[in-house]
């Protein structure tokens, strides 16, 4: 059974449509990004799952429960944890009794040592938490949304805000506790955090999923152009290249070709039968940054949109 | 069982969290006790003709226990749910499993424990301070105390509703509040034929300080079960409690700068349809 079930979801406010047609479905086990810029319909798509919003249309399954049903919504949220954007902890409780209280809303909660082990605040336990850094206290809410030790954990841009040892560190714990079954649905700005955590993703731009996929081959990342840069030296007396490649300013050469294993095979050799230098050789497909700024439109030249029609 | 004992856990939490912060205990608990021991030293002594010639001090006891139920369950009430829902704090306690009426239900009762730490010590600074006796009809005080408290509770859930933001909270919760104690006359009495007295008997704060009064202290032809003052309190209960129960929002009213919400009309229908 999959852990999220979403089918054709829609949702407006006061007439402007937020939420279009959305469906997706998260596998059991399984860390699923939700990708998109300020305003795509993220929240609104994860506070529905988490039963905070109404959907207008469409079927959602959470867990096997419908979020909407008032009657199961405890059952639900038991088994459920959830990280919202904003810290909120009573800031005069100290951590560890910010965590117990928590702790007790939950039938087989996960134990306060381990959480606290988990997210890195051992050593912090007794302090208040409004003396807590900026990044501790995301922590703390971290450490919050896992204390029930739920199935499905909401994670709404985990580490906005973190410093890159912070958020390493919020990666370690999100995959320790995918270690153990936990399903994670997160949203994100950041591509390589995606890449990092997730085993799917989906880009949603203006209501719609423009894609969805492994994201190492979303929007066809994996096949298609690459792009071998490289500078020469030791070229005086040496033939021409025996590739077509474009001259840039500084010496450097670039290819774009679909076919880079042959291209590569006739510059290399080239380049040892003519002693030639190759300087500073790559290899580049699309970074999951180009394919996803290219599906919402925001890349510099957003021409070509067919990939994400191919992907949908 | 088990939802008694998790009522039970969160009323613990929120008592820690409430004398926990030094300021926040200050400012509700010691307000009412500082408050009698300034107008009781200055001007307790002094005999008033409104009061048929009776000690304001036995008029201020009264006063102050009234206030001190008030400001527990209206002022502190209306700021703390106003913080916390801008914080973010009661749409994390709406995705956890605690029932919203545990949640509830834990913020009143705590509410009403800051209330009767109060009525306590002003009736103790009374008796022994200055020596007024102890309320003549205990049964009638402890009537009108449950049912004031549970009236400026609901106003204080009202309230908070129609505080559009965290940092209007405590300045328009004050200044309402301490405007109303003025003209119901917690500070000096009141001739049931003034204007003030007129007007102020529309609000629900001078019902409130006049039936502590009547169930406190003996006054010929007067009974000391103020029925009509507990009528009007209750209805201006149900009243907010209506409000609270149709505008109530879980989610934060104001967008967070910076961080991405939605449309600009989210806020307003999210309020509606949060459930």
């Amino acid at each position: 059974m999959p852990a999220v079930v979403v089918e054709h979801l829609a949702k407006s406010y006061e007439g402007n449509q937020a939420v279009e047609d959305v469906t997706f479905e998260v596998a059991e086990g399984e860390v699923f990004a939700l990708l998109g810029p300020n305003g795509a319909g993220k929240t609104t798509v994860i506070e529905i799952l988490e039963g905070f919003r109404r959907r207008e249309r469409g079927r959602v399954e959470v867990l096997g429960y419908d979020p909407a049903n008032h009657g199961t919504s405890r059952e639900l949220r038991e088994q459920m944890g959830v990280v919202l954007q904003e810290l909120a902890v009573e800031p005069f409780l100290s951590v560890r009794q910010a965590l117990t209280r928590n702790a007790g809303y939950y039938p087989n909660p996960r134990p306060v040592d381990e959480v606290l082990e988990l997210v890195g605040l051992s050593e912090k336990s007794d302090d208040r938490v409004k003396s807590l850094s900026g990044g501790q206290q995301r922590r703390l809410d971290l450490g919050l949304g896992i204390v029930g030790n739920p199935r499905l954990l909401f994670l709404d841009e985990p580490t906005t805000g973190f410093d890159p040892s912070a958020r390493r560190g919020a990666w370690e714990v999100v995959r320790a506790l995918t270690g153990g079954g936990t399903t994670v649905v997160l949203t994100t700005h950041y591509m390589d955090e995606a890449e990092a955590l997730a085993d799917r993703v989906a880009v949603i731009n203006a209501g719609h999923i423009v894609a969805q996929g492994a994201p190492g081959s979303l929007g066809g990342r994996d096949v298609g152009e690459a792009s071998i840069r490289f500078r020469l030296s030791g070229t005086a007396g040496a033939p021409p290249l025996p590739v077509a490649a474009r001259v840039s300013g500084g010496g450097a050469y670039e290819i774009k070709t679909g076919r880079e294993v042959e291209v590569l095979a006739a510059l290399t050799s080239w380049a040892l039968r003519e002693q030639v230098d190759v300087v500073g050789l790559t290899v580049e497909r699309l970074t999951l940054e180009d394919v996803y700024l290219r599906l919402t439109g925001h890349a510099p030249d957003a021409g070509d949109p067919s990939g994400a029609a191919e992907r949908e | 069982m088990g939802d008694v004992v998790l009522t039970a856990r969160q009323v613990y939490y929120e008592q820690l969290n409430f004398w926990l912060n030094p300021i926040g205990a200050v400012f509700t608990v010691g307000f009412s006790v500082i408050f009698l021991l300034l107008v009781g030293s200055s001007a307790g002594h002094q005999r008033s003709s409104t009061l048929g010639g009776g000690l304001l001090i036995s008029y201020y006891v009264p006063g102050f226990i009234a206030y001190g139920v008030m400001a527990a369950c209206f002022n502190s009430l209306t700021i703390n749910l106003v913080v916390r829902r801008e914080m973010g704090l009661l749409k994390r306690v709406r995705l956890s499993p605690l029932p919203a009426w545990a949640m509830m239900a834990a913020v009143s009762a705590n509410a009403l424990i800051i209330s009767a730490v109060q009525v306590v010590l002003v009736l103790l600074i009374g008796r022994f301070g200055y020596g007024v006796p102890f309320p003549h009809n205990l049964l009638a005080l402890v009537v009108v105390l449950v049912v004031g408290a549970a009236s400026f509770t609901a106003l204080g859930l009202g309230t908070s509703t129609l505080v559009p933001n965290q940092e209007a909270g405590a300045p328009i919760t004050s200044v309402v509040f301490f405007v109303l104690l003025f003209l119901s006359g917690l500070w000096f009495p009141l001739a049931a034929s003034s204007g003030l007295a007129k007007f102020s008997s529309y609000l629900p704060v001078r019902h409130m300080i006049v039936a502590v009064y009547d169930a406190s202290i003996t006054q010929k032809g007067v009974s000391s079960w103020p029925w009509h003052d507990l009528v009007v309190m209750a209805a201006w209960g149900v009243v907010a409690a209506a409000v609270a129960a149709r505008r109530w929002s879980w989610a934060p009213r104001q967008a967070r700068s910076g961080r991405g919400r939605m449309l600009s009309g989210a806020g307003a229908a999210g309020r509606r349809r949060s459930q």
